[in-house]
């Protein structure tokens, strides 16, 4: 963490300019990322968006587990719920068509209740504990969205589900969701990074340290879990909202404990904690697979391969917790 | 009525005891290491294979004799299996010992991915028959229909439990095991070679959830690569019910969840004139988890976490 | 401002840790807690601190009553202590381990730091300076930037302490301070120990290190197998026989040590009293 302190010896003069240098750097890769991906095929435009997608996932479950230290196995629950809220509430399902915009925000609030539901009762347990229940959770959110065929159709799934608007604009390609998720992702990142350089960002370390002392501190450990654990459910839900309109369909397969663990891999890849690690391991995650269509069956095992190696070899994941956005920003000239 | 329930009882104690068997493997592992051992499922998973396998083989040399043939094919899938949990402790959980509880977790999922896809893709994606190897003979018992393939189940396993608790009280190694769940570092203090124990419960859990597997498997007729999640699963809640870390408590917990289960299963749409069907046996499952997290979190016969014991440096 | 435990009892079980202890400790002077092992001197920290729940009694601070009160709730109270095992974390800067003490008092300002950047850095500016300062006192400012689990042992000790004060407790528990420390740096300890008294400050603290006791305590309590065995200032603690046996033996034991050592013999046999009978109610 830089040290903005008072005792710092480094002269300020530089400071404008490196920083307004790093804004520029920052700026620039966005904007070839802008003109870049519109040439791109549809195709390779969609697996950009899916990234973009799991990037959002990474960043939410990594306030839970990076963050705050705590184990959600059943992070999936919450991506369902955001996605089905939009399936739900604009399709034929129950003839109800809201505008895209609204129900991002009902699919997160509803998420964000349900992880502040589920985290009251079950956030005071030990660490291993509190992943299994979680694990028990996600799979009876998917469980009853299968049988609760009067709600989501069950296995079937909801289909045809509506375009989304935005602001008139419709988004139906590939290249239109693009636009939305790049600064959504963007936005996403950067209040991610200020929460974690905030005071609670700094409760949380402390926590995740060593929850007991940190009680001793007088910080109320069970109001901050609530807060990371209803916040990393509430950008889930964004997720799932996002997720349910770039595909217009959904049903419960995806929605499984392999989808809980895909996120903790991206994290755990990535390296916990870490949000450069987060879309890296987003990005490894899915491109990887996607290079290697050809050998699609054999992705799960690859995926167990890797994750077995990933821990034994390389526990603190492809990057080291140092080189965070603030390292980054350094290197980029931000003083 | 009294047919009807008798039927659903023993059901119930079947695949109860099936749970029980699994159950056992998990809590063995937790008691010592706090470790998920998340590959477990896929003990019993690969048991079962290995079990169609043997009989195969074994079935094109002898005729007759079939009892000697099951036997061999149940010792040697036990040993067998044994030795893939060995194996994987050694290679997978041993070098992540002493540091944070969330690594050998996810080694553990790992293993299981690696262990269902290796049999999904070399061995065989779609189900094998299990070759019963009992007579399909059943009985009238006050109504119920009894088969012999239950009675077998529920008396091998209940066999199975009894060894164990005979070997985990008197013999020598089993006061070992008991030791080294109380408190590693003390038992290996007072000369207790601890890496050996912590083997030898890698042997005999994984061996017990094979064995459980090739009674499964004999009931169902079938094996699949993907047959070990769910059952695992169930099987592991029934551990935590009954008390993660307690041996009696796996077997108590594992027919306690049978019972659940089944009679949760028949009863549901009963109370609730059909509108809870019992697909909803397996959310059943999943609430009795999460119920028992909350409120009761040491299960049945568990130990309490006491204030002094809630003092974790690390929660995980 | 005063921590009283009125007949405050603590079962572990069978074992009686702490039996029916009223205790009063005053501010404005330092107030040490001495006693063999087992006496039940930890245990009084971590029932003040909420670690532990009194099995019966009552701890008031002031008015407040804290014994059914939540460890976090105590500490928002004004009660500060420190660990015989040092509890930093290990993994955050000398200066995060001091700013995230100050959590309680300023955590309602996360919207702003998030959504405000600029009010955000002049925040965080005021808070290093805050901490940066009290480092200085403890001539700890060098190591600001280093991972507290980096830092030599007794420098731990020092961080220990300098956070507990960082947001102005009104109790200070001290759990063996000097526990680990060479002669120099209890010394040092001492002065700063010294330094923080304060006359609206309790400060409480356990310790086994005689000569730390002797020379910086104002009122010394004495316990013995979770009873008051006697109390008084350093002087007296130091002349009174009940003292002298609780901690080094009975004068026939150790003749009887003191002869085998001589002979060299391998193995005494001391009979053991396990309850006190010259227990002094009332002698201070």
């Amino acid at each position: 963490m830089t040290s903005e302190s008072a005792a710092s010896t480094r002269p300020p003069p530089n400071r404008a300019a490196g920083r307004i240098r790093a804004l520029l750097i920052v700026a620039a890769t966005l904007g070839a990322l802008v003109l870049l991906v519109p040439q791109l095929a549809t195709y390779h435009v969609r697996v950009i968006d899916t990234v973009l997608i799991y990037v959002l996932l990474g960043v939410g479950l990594n306030m839970v587990v990076g963050y705050a230290g705590l184990l959600d196995l059943g992070y999936v629950a919450f991506y369902a719920i955001g996605a089905y809220s939009y399936a739900i509430l604009a399709s034929g399902q129950f003839a109800i068509h809201l505008p895209f915009a609204l129900i991002l925000l009902i699919g997160g609030c509803l998420a964000g209740l349900a992880g502040v539901l589920l985290g009251i009762p079950v956030l005071r347990l030990r660490g291993d504990y509190l992943a299994m229940v979680t694990l028990g959770f996600g799979e009876i959110v998917r469980l009853l969205l299968n049988n609760q065929v009067w709600l989501t159709n069950g296995p079937q799934g909801i289909s045809r589900i509506d375009e989304p608007f935005l602001l008139g604009v419709g988004l139906n390609t590939p290249k239109d969701f693009f636009w939305l998720l790049l600064p959504l992702v963007a936005i996403a990142l950067t209040l991610a990074w200020r929460l974690e350089q905030s005071i609670l960002g700094l409760g949380w370390a402390a926590i995740r340290e060593d929850q007991d002392a940190a009680r001793g501190i007088g910080i109320d450990t069970t109001v901050a879990k609530l807060l990371a654990f209803g916040l990393s459910a509430t950008l889930g839900g964004f997720a799932g909202v996002i997720f349910a309109a770039f595909q217009r369909f959904v049903d419960p397969v995806s929605f499984s404990f392999w989808e809980s663990l895909t996120i903790v891999l991206i994290i755990v890849i990535g390296g916990l904690g870490n949000l450069v690690g987060v879309v890296v391991g987003a990005t490894v995650l899915i491109i990887v697979p996607e290079l290697l269509r050809g050998y699609s069956e054999y992705r799960m095992l690859l995926y167990g391969c890797a994750l077995v190696a990933m821990i034994l070899l390389r526990p603190r994941g492809l990057i080291d917790r140092r080189y965070n956005p603030a390292w980054l920003m350094q290197v980029l000239g931000w003083r | 009525m009294t047919a009807f329930l008798l039927q659903q009882l023993i059901n119930a104690l079947t695949i109860g005891a099936i749970y029980a068997l699994i159950a056992l493997g998990y809590t063995m592992v937790y008691g010592v290491l706090r470790l998920i051992n998340f590959a477990h499922s896929e003990m019993f998973m690969t048991g079962g294979h290995v079990a169609v396998f043997l009989l195969a083989i074994g079935a094109s040399f002898s005729g007759p004799g079939w009892v000697l043939l099951v036997f061999a094919v149940f010792v040697a899938t036990f040993v067998a299996i044994g030795f893939l949990g060995v194996g994987i402790e050694v290679a997978a959980y041993r070098p992540l010992r002493g540091g944070s509880r969330l690594a050998p977790m996810l080694s553990a999922l790992g293993v299981a991915i690696i262990l269902q896809n290796v049999v999904m893709l070399f061995v065989s994606r779609r189900p094998l028959p299990f070759p019963a190897f009992l007579p399909p003979v059943s009985f009238d018992l006050l109504g119920a229909v009894v088969t012999v393939k239950q009675v077998f189940i529920l008396a091998v396993a209940l066999l199975l439990m009894l060894g164990l608790t005979w070997f985990v009280n008197t013999t020598r190694f089993g006061i070992q095991i008991r030791a080294v769940s109380e408190n590693a570092r003390t038992a290996q203090l007072l000369g207790i070679n601890v890496n050996r124990v912590i083997s030898l419960i890698f042997f005999i859990g994984p061996g017990l959830g094979a064995l459980a597997g090739m009674l499964y498997a004999s009931y169902y007729g079938i094996v699949v690569f993907s047959m070990g999640f769910i059952v695992g699963l169930k099987a592991f809640i029934a551990a935590i019910l009954g008390g993660i870390g307690s041996i009696p408590g796996a077997m108590l917990g594992g027919f306690a969840l049978g019972m659940l289960e089944t009679f949760g299963a028949c009863l549901l749409p009963m109370l609730t004139n059909g509108v809870v069907g019992s697909e909803y046996r397996d959310i059943f499952a999943f609430s009795v988890l999460v119920i028992v997290l909350i409120f009761r979190p040491a299960g049945f016969l568990g130990e309490n976490v006491t204030e002094e014991g809630m003092v974790y440096k690390r929660d995980f | 401002m005063t921590l009283r435990l009125q007949a405050v009892t603590k079962r572990f079980g069978a074992l009686v840790a702490m039996d029916a202890l009223t205790l009063e400790f005053r501010p404005g002077r330092v107030t040490s807690v001495i006693g063999p092992n087992g006496a039940g001197k930890s245990t009084l920290i971590n029932l003040c601190a909420g670690s532990y729940r009194v099995t019966s009694g009552r701890i008031l601070l002031d008015g407040l009553e804290l014994q059914q009160a939540e460890k976090h709730v105590i500490a928002r109270a004004g009660v500060a202590r420190t660990y015989q095992n040092i509890r930093l974390f290990d993994g955050m800067t000398v200066l995060q381990n001091l700013d995230v003490f100050l959590y309680p008092e300023i955590v309602g300002q996360t919207f702003a730091e998030v959504f405000r950047p600029r009010l955000s850095r002049q925040i965080k500016l005021q808070r290093s300076a805050r901490c940066m300062e009290l480092l200085e006192r403890f001539d700890l400012d060098r190591y600001a930037g280093q991972l507290a689990g980096d830092l030599s042992y007794g420098n731990q000790k020092l961080l220990e302490i300098a956070r507990a004060i960082v947001l102005r407790p009104k109790v200070l528990m001290l759990d063996e301070p000097a526990a680990g420390l060479n002669h120099g740096e209890t010394h040092q300890l001492m002065k700063k120990l010294r330094e923080l008294i304060r006359p609206d400050l309790v400060m409480l603290v356990v310790e086994h290190d005689m000569n730390l006791v002797m020379a910086l305590s104002d009122h010394i309590f004495v316990l013995h197998q979770g009873k008051l065995l006697f109390e008084g200032t350093p002087a007296e603690i130091q002349t009174n026989r009940a003292v002298q046996e609780a901690y080094l033996g009975s004068p026939g034991e150790n003749d009887q040590i003191r002869e085998a050592a001589r002979r060299r013999e391998n193995r005494v046999r001391i009979r053991a009293d396990a309850d006190i009978t010259r227990h002094r109610s009332g002698a201070a």
